[in-house]
């Protein structure tokens, strides 16, 4: 094909993108194998992927979660507009973690290698990874700004032409609990980033590129033009839902508003009358707060399409500055999942009111999280993740699943790893019974984590846990999923606080189930008679 | 149970290979290096029958006498397919008080993120047949609760009450402390003797519960099938006076005897693939230098596989009965050790559409052999990939089985015409789209299989296999930038060939967890002698001196706060604290070749230890002579077949394979048949019949098409 006018047909096109994808796949799975992090290499919490030197995403990994639609995109385009191509020489490395440049928090942090071909740019790869620690508090809601939350890194090289900044890594050992797994992890991203830059050479070469810019826009134009006809099957007009949540208090809940408004081919959401900004790290960027959108409207609209820019274009936000989806430095961000992930639930309660047979009653999620900290007997600090998962929400076709991560896609740890990792010995861990809400089709169960401190030392323990006040509501009449639950020593706990648990200490967290769907007088007696054989429902 | 003496050399071997859709049955001759062999349609309900039948024919018609078999070597697909089709035996499972939903919670992951109607995999056990008792290891193997012998008497009886005729047995932390779930295995077995009874502790004693219990699982599921199936075939050769040994295939592509197989049948899961993969490595390694990537396309998938160095790559982890489109993490996950392989939804049968964005995609969906490919005339209206490749001309309409189909080429035309409509591209540019499309899907795959052992794609030749392989395998390896393509004669029955070039082998494994500043060297060095013992053990039953078998180290080896290991050879043993730097080398060594460099400061740890015992098995296939060939002219003619290179339709030499001999050259474009299959060779390229009665294809090196 020539250089000067490529033609990308359906075959072409089609043939490229894989080969594209593959390579960002190729990525994904050197990061996986050699992160020391449990979030990237049990929980996929990362993303490899390749932009057009304009920023314009063109492949990323296909097991990447959905906190990362369309962020590291713009992380490359704020690296553009602020370092500028002309300063950027081959080997090279930048990096961010500015929860508002990067991903919403700083625990992610994002790195860039701009891709040479002939002495120009031709691409951008990728990476962001959740490390394993980058300093400050323990991951908590209690930090009230920024500064509190670990090690800021602005737009920076990190790499000058192949030779890695020793100033930085310095510094950046100092600050974080785990020095050699947390540079090792940025390392492990490197390797990604290295991998991507010689195999798209490879396919350039192969195909006689020059640069992906034709590429990219006719992939992008196709995508969106999909996307845009896709919401063209959505009668016009708006659509509004309400949520109320858990909150930092009893009786103070916080609401989450939306206003989704179809126009023939765009969607916009605005989370106006959405609650403030708060003084705990549970406020959500913009950046993620659009992911979550995004991922909810491609789960209803368009879910087997590959990532790539144009699938997104269509879709736009708005939401008021010092909203909890919309927080401004330097507030505190790092549990932006504990708020993030409700948001594609209250687009999908928008949604129904149109589109029934393609959304979810709202998931047992966010995601919950218990993190352990103390002294091991022989005198070693430690800290240690746990986490669990609630229920899926009924659907119009099937019951909910139980126990998944959604939407994000994080494992939970064996319990024979965890009792290796950890002081905690673990009585039970088993399905919620009567945690699925009622419905045509039921919520999937949450469940039941029931660990008791068997060590001398006491243990600290502080959670990301949510709906256990407010469980996860039903969709056109199914019922409200299983609220979630803390309990210590038998009594139910105030989740927003730290505890520390003496030797014989129990601990309960109860994981809450997803809402039903339809209502529940149109269950049939078989699949009621399946929930009583199978102990789903019980007296 | 000690067989006959089968280090005996006679001079037949009788391999068997149970496929879904075929039966192959293959002797093969020491003295000469000559192979007979019968292809016969599996039958389903009692798959003995088959094989039977197959047997009778082929010694009736090539005059050979049962009792002249020194051994039987045989693989199946029955045990896989039990469990894609969830026809096993009602299974109960006893496990830990607290722990029943083990099975079911899973690892909390989805398989595919945009799906909101994701499906599970369901437990082979269902919730009311999964049942605790009270017991507890803790994780450094001390005993914190006994097991209540009366609470697990009558939770058996209970399962045995509901029909359950076999038993999964997995105890928290049993791969540490095996004794609650040997002493419940025992005592169950006393009470209900007619139950199959799976303890997890020796089905896969590693650490991780879940995973643990699904193989544990999977393996009581079909361990009552097993148990019949095994003992039917092997009374029926008896009764044809086949006496020889019977020995099973295991998914690492050794051998094991009846009763090991009975044990633990699990371990038989990927047999049939792992013949094929044995079957490459033998084919590949005289003209392939030994790396050889095994391409094998049938009609609804292709399966990939890795030889290096003449040796198939083993894994240690794998997934059994994917439910969604070959997606990981939608099938069960099953820790044992199997042959490497990967297995995409690309195939004869694969279906071309557009997608949403106006691209042509191909598969993963099929249309099987029912109604199958347009072409064949039996009522199919999707355009296939076999459609396509009649279309270009690497089919021949009047050959296609060796002429026995008659093929419909206008239906193939009619059926690619909507692709035309919606992409605004001619029929060619269709035909050839699909046929280019698949080619991406699979050579991707093997890009980033190979790419993930930190490998060089470029290093290896392809062989193809299978109905489709050989039409696929030059333009996959042009992607691939690979130099060299490799079609064996027969290759409809090259697997099963591979059954008679295995050694014995046994591989064991255990949970140490420990880091390599921190080990206890007589400890490890115990452990590993353990696992020697206990592997030589069924060596010897298996009837061979346990003294000859070479052994194996392995360990699975990370650095600590690492969640995946990497496995690795180590040196021969004994270990003392002199070998530390021997060990942390290799770690390195292996780590290295896969992700180029180690991270700084962090101590290595053992997370399970592996032995692998193999031994030589007398009178294995180390030669074999095809049918001599090379009767009457190779050049049947020529016909229209498209090329990329030539951008359009030229008149290609086609060659019959069956006169070819050994020494021969050419020059494509070319196109060989055979009846099984057809091998294109693109322009440029040259190939030679091999004097091992390959054709060895010599691909030109340029860009890619």
């Amino acid at each position: 094909m020539s250089e000067h006018a490529p033609a990308f047909g359906a075959v072409t096109l089609e043939v490229l993108w894989t080969r594209l994808i593959s390579i960002v796949d190729e990525a994904a799975k050197a990061v996986t194998r050699t992160a020391f992090s449990t979030l990237s290499n049990e929980a996929n919490d990362f993303a490899c992927v390749l932009t057009d030197e304009r920023g314009h995403l063109v492949a990323q990994n296909t097991g990447s979660i959905p906190s990362f639609i369309s962020t590291l995109p713009s992380t490359v385009k704020h690296f553009v507009r602020e370092i500028g191509v002309e300063r950027m020489k081959s080997g090279d490395i930048l990096c961010t973690n500015d929860p508002w440049k990067g991903t919403g928090h700083l625990n992610d942090v994002c790195v860039v290698r701009p891709i040479f071909r002939g002495g120009r740019i031709v691409a951008f790869a990728a990476s962001t990874s959740h490390v394993p620690d980058i300093g400050g508090k323990i991951r908590s809601v209690e930090p009230r700004e920024i500064f509190e939350e670990g090690f800021h890194i602005p737009p920076m090289k990190i790499f000058h032409e192949g030779v890695p900044s020793e100033t930085f890594f310095r510094v950046l050992k100092a600050q974080v609990r785990t020095p050699e797994q947390t540079v090792g992890d940025i390392y492990a991203q490197i390797t990604a980033l290295d991998l991507m830059d010689l195999r798209l050479n490879a396919l350039m070469d192969d195909y006689a590129l020059a640069r992906v810019t034709e590429l990219s826009d006719e992939l992008n134009r196709r995508c969106e033009a999909a996307m845009r006809e896709a919401i063209r099957g959505v009668p016009n007009g708006s659509y509004e839902f309400e949520m109320k949540t858990d909150g930092l208090a009893p009786n103070a809940p916080f609401v989450f508003r939306v206003r989704l408004t179809v126009a023939d081919e765009t969607i916009h959401a605005d989370f106006t009358g959405t609650s403030p900004v708060q003084p705990r790290a549970i406020n959500t960027c913009l950046c993620y707060t659009f992911a979550m959108v995004a991922y909810a409207v491609k789960c209803a609209l368009l879910p087997e399409i590959a990532n790539c820019e144009g699938v997104f274009r269509p879709i736009t936000i708005s939401v008021p500055e010092n909203s909890i989806l919309n927080p401004l430095f330097p507030a505190a961000v790092g549990g932006r999942s504990n708020t993030g992930h409700y948001v594609p639930a209250v687009v999908f309660g928008a949604l129904a009111k149109v589109l029934p047979e393609r959304v979810m009653a709202a998931p047992g999620s966010p995601l919950w999280n218990c993190t352990q900290s103390g002294v091991r007997p022989n005198g070693k600090p430690y800290a240690n993740n746990l986490f669990f998962n609630g229920g899926m929400g009924a659907v119009r076709a099937k019951d909910g699943e139980s126990t998944i991560s959604w939407p994000s896609n994080i494992s939970s740890t064996p319990v024979e790893v965890a009792e290796q990792n950890s002081p905690f010995f673990f009585r039970y861990k088993r399905l919620r019974p009567n945690s699925g809400g009622d419905g045509r089709h039921r919520g999937g169960l949450g469940q039941d984590i029931y660990m008791e401190n068997e060590s001398e030392s006491p243990i600290a323990v502080i959670f990301l846990a949510e709906r256990t006040r407010i469980p996860a509501p039903g969709l056109l009449g199914g019922r409200e999923g299983g609220r979630g639950d803390v309990v210590i020593d038998g009594t139910s706990m105030d989740t927003r606080h730290q505890y520390v648990l003496q030797k014989g200490a129990t601990l309960l967290l109860r994981t809450p189930g997803g809402g039903g769907y339809g209502p529940p007088e149109e269950r049939g007696a078989a699949a009621r008679a399946r929930d009583r054989l199978l102990g789903y429902v019980e007296d | 149970m000690r067989q006959e003496e089968i280090g005996v050399v006679s001079r037949y071997s009788l391999g068997i290979d149970i496929g879904g859709t075929f039966t192959d049955i293959v002797v093969y001759d020491r003295e000469t290096g000559r192979q007979f062999n019968r292809k016969v349609l599996t039958t389903h309900g009692d798959p003995s029958i088959g094989v039977m039948t197959g047997i009778d024919t082929l010694l009736k018609e090539d005059g050979l006498k049962p009792e002249e078999m020194g051994r039987v070597v045989h693989a199946t697909t029955l045990f896989t397919n039990s469990l894609i089709e969830r026809k096993g035996a009602v299974t109960g499972l006893i496990t830990t008080e607290g722990f029943r939903d083990t099975l079911e919670i899973g690892r909390e992951r989805k398989y595919e993120l945009y799906d909101i109607a994701i499906e599970k995999p369901a437990p082979l056990i269902p919730r009311n047949l999964r049942l605790e008792v009270g017991e507890r290891i803790k994780h450094d193997g001390s005993v914190k609760t006994p097991l209540d012998e009366q609470r697990l008497d009558k939770v058996a009886d209970e399962l045995v009450k509901n029909g359950a005729t076999s038993i999964a047995i997995v105890f928290l932390h049993s791969y540490k402390n095996p004794s609650h779930e040997r002493s419940a295995a025992a005592r169950v077995a006393k009470r209900h003797p007619k139950v199959a009874i799976s303890a997890s502790c020796d089905v896969a004693p590693e650490i991780r519960e879940f995973e643990r219990a699904s193989t544990t699982a999977a393996n009581a599921f079909i361990k009552p099938l097993a148990h019949v199936y095994l003992a039917n075939i092997a009374g029926q050769l008896k009764g044809r006076q086949v006496r020889a040994p019977f020995q099973l295939m295991l998914s690492n592509g050794g051998l094991t005897n009846v009763e090991e197989a009975k044990r633990s049948p699990v371990q038989l899961l990927e047999s049939g693939p792992a013949a094929g993969a044995l079957a490459a490595a033998f084919f590949g390694t005289e003209d392939g230098g030994g790396n050889v990537l095994a391409f094998d396309m049938g009609g609804t998938t292709a399966k990939l596989s890795v030889v290096d160095n003449g040796q198939p790559l083993i894994t240690y982890a794998f997934e059994a009965a994917r439910q969604k489109r070959f997606i990981e993490g939608s099938g069960f996950p099953i820790r044992i050790s199997s042959i490497e392989l990967i297995e995409i939804g690309a195939g004869g049968g694969s279906i071309a559409h557009i997608d949403e964005i106006g691209l042509l995609k191909v598969g993963p969906q099929s249309a099987g052999s029912e109604p199958g490919p347009a072409s064949y005339g039996r009522g199919g209206t999707n355009a296939t990939v076999t459609d396509a490749d009649f279309f270009l001309g690497y089919l021949n309409p009047d050959f296609f089985a060796g002429g026995t189909m008659k093929i419909d080429l206008k239906a193939a035309e009619r059926a690619m015409a909507p692709l035309m409509k919606q992409t605004g591209l001619s029929l060619t540019e269709v035909a050839w789209g699909i046929y280019d499309v698949v080619n991406e899907n699979m050579a991707s795959a093997a890009r980033v299989h190979i790419a993930e052992r930190g490998k060089d794609p470029r290093r290896y030749a392809i062989l193809a296999t299978g109905g489709a392989g050989p039409v696929h395998a030059y333009y996959v390896a042009k992607k691939l930038g690979l130099r060299k393509v490799i079609c064996p004669k027969a290759a409809g029955v090259a697997s099963a060939l591979g059954l008679l070039m295995a050694p014995a082998r046994i591989d064991r494994v255990a949970t140490v967890a420990v880091r390599i500043d921190q080990v206890k060297w007589t400890d490890l060095e115990a452990a590993y002698r353990k696992l020697e013992d206990n592997a030589k053990a069924v060596i010897a039953e298996t009837g061979l001196d346990p003294k000859k078998a070479k052994v194996t180290r392995l360990a699975d080896i990370r650095y600590v706060g690492q969640a995946f290991e990497v496995v690795v050879e180590l040196p021969d043993g004994p270990y003392t604290a002199a070998s530390k730097a021997a060990l942390n080398e290799a770690f390195e060594k292996a780590y290295i070749e896969k992700f180029t460099r180690t991270p700084p400061d962090v101590p290595a740890e053992f997370i399970n230890i592996r032995v692998s015992v193999k031994a030589e098995i007398a009178g294995s296939a180390t030669e074999v002579t095809l049918a001599a060939g090379g009767k009457g002219k190779a050049l049947k003619g020529k016909r229209p077949v498209y090329f990329p290179e030539a951008k359009g339709f030229v008149e290609a030499a086609v060659y019959d394979r069956y006169a070819m001999k050994p020494g021969d050259s050419f020059q494509g474009p070319a196109v060989v048949e055979e009846r099984e299959s057809t091998l294109i060779v693109g322009p440029g390229a040259s190939f030679v019949v091999a004097p091992s009665g390959n054709l060895v294809v010599t691909v030109p090196q340029e860009g890619a098409a």
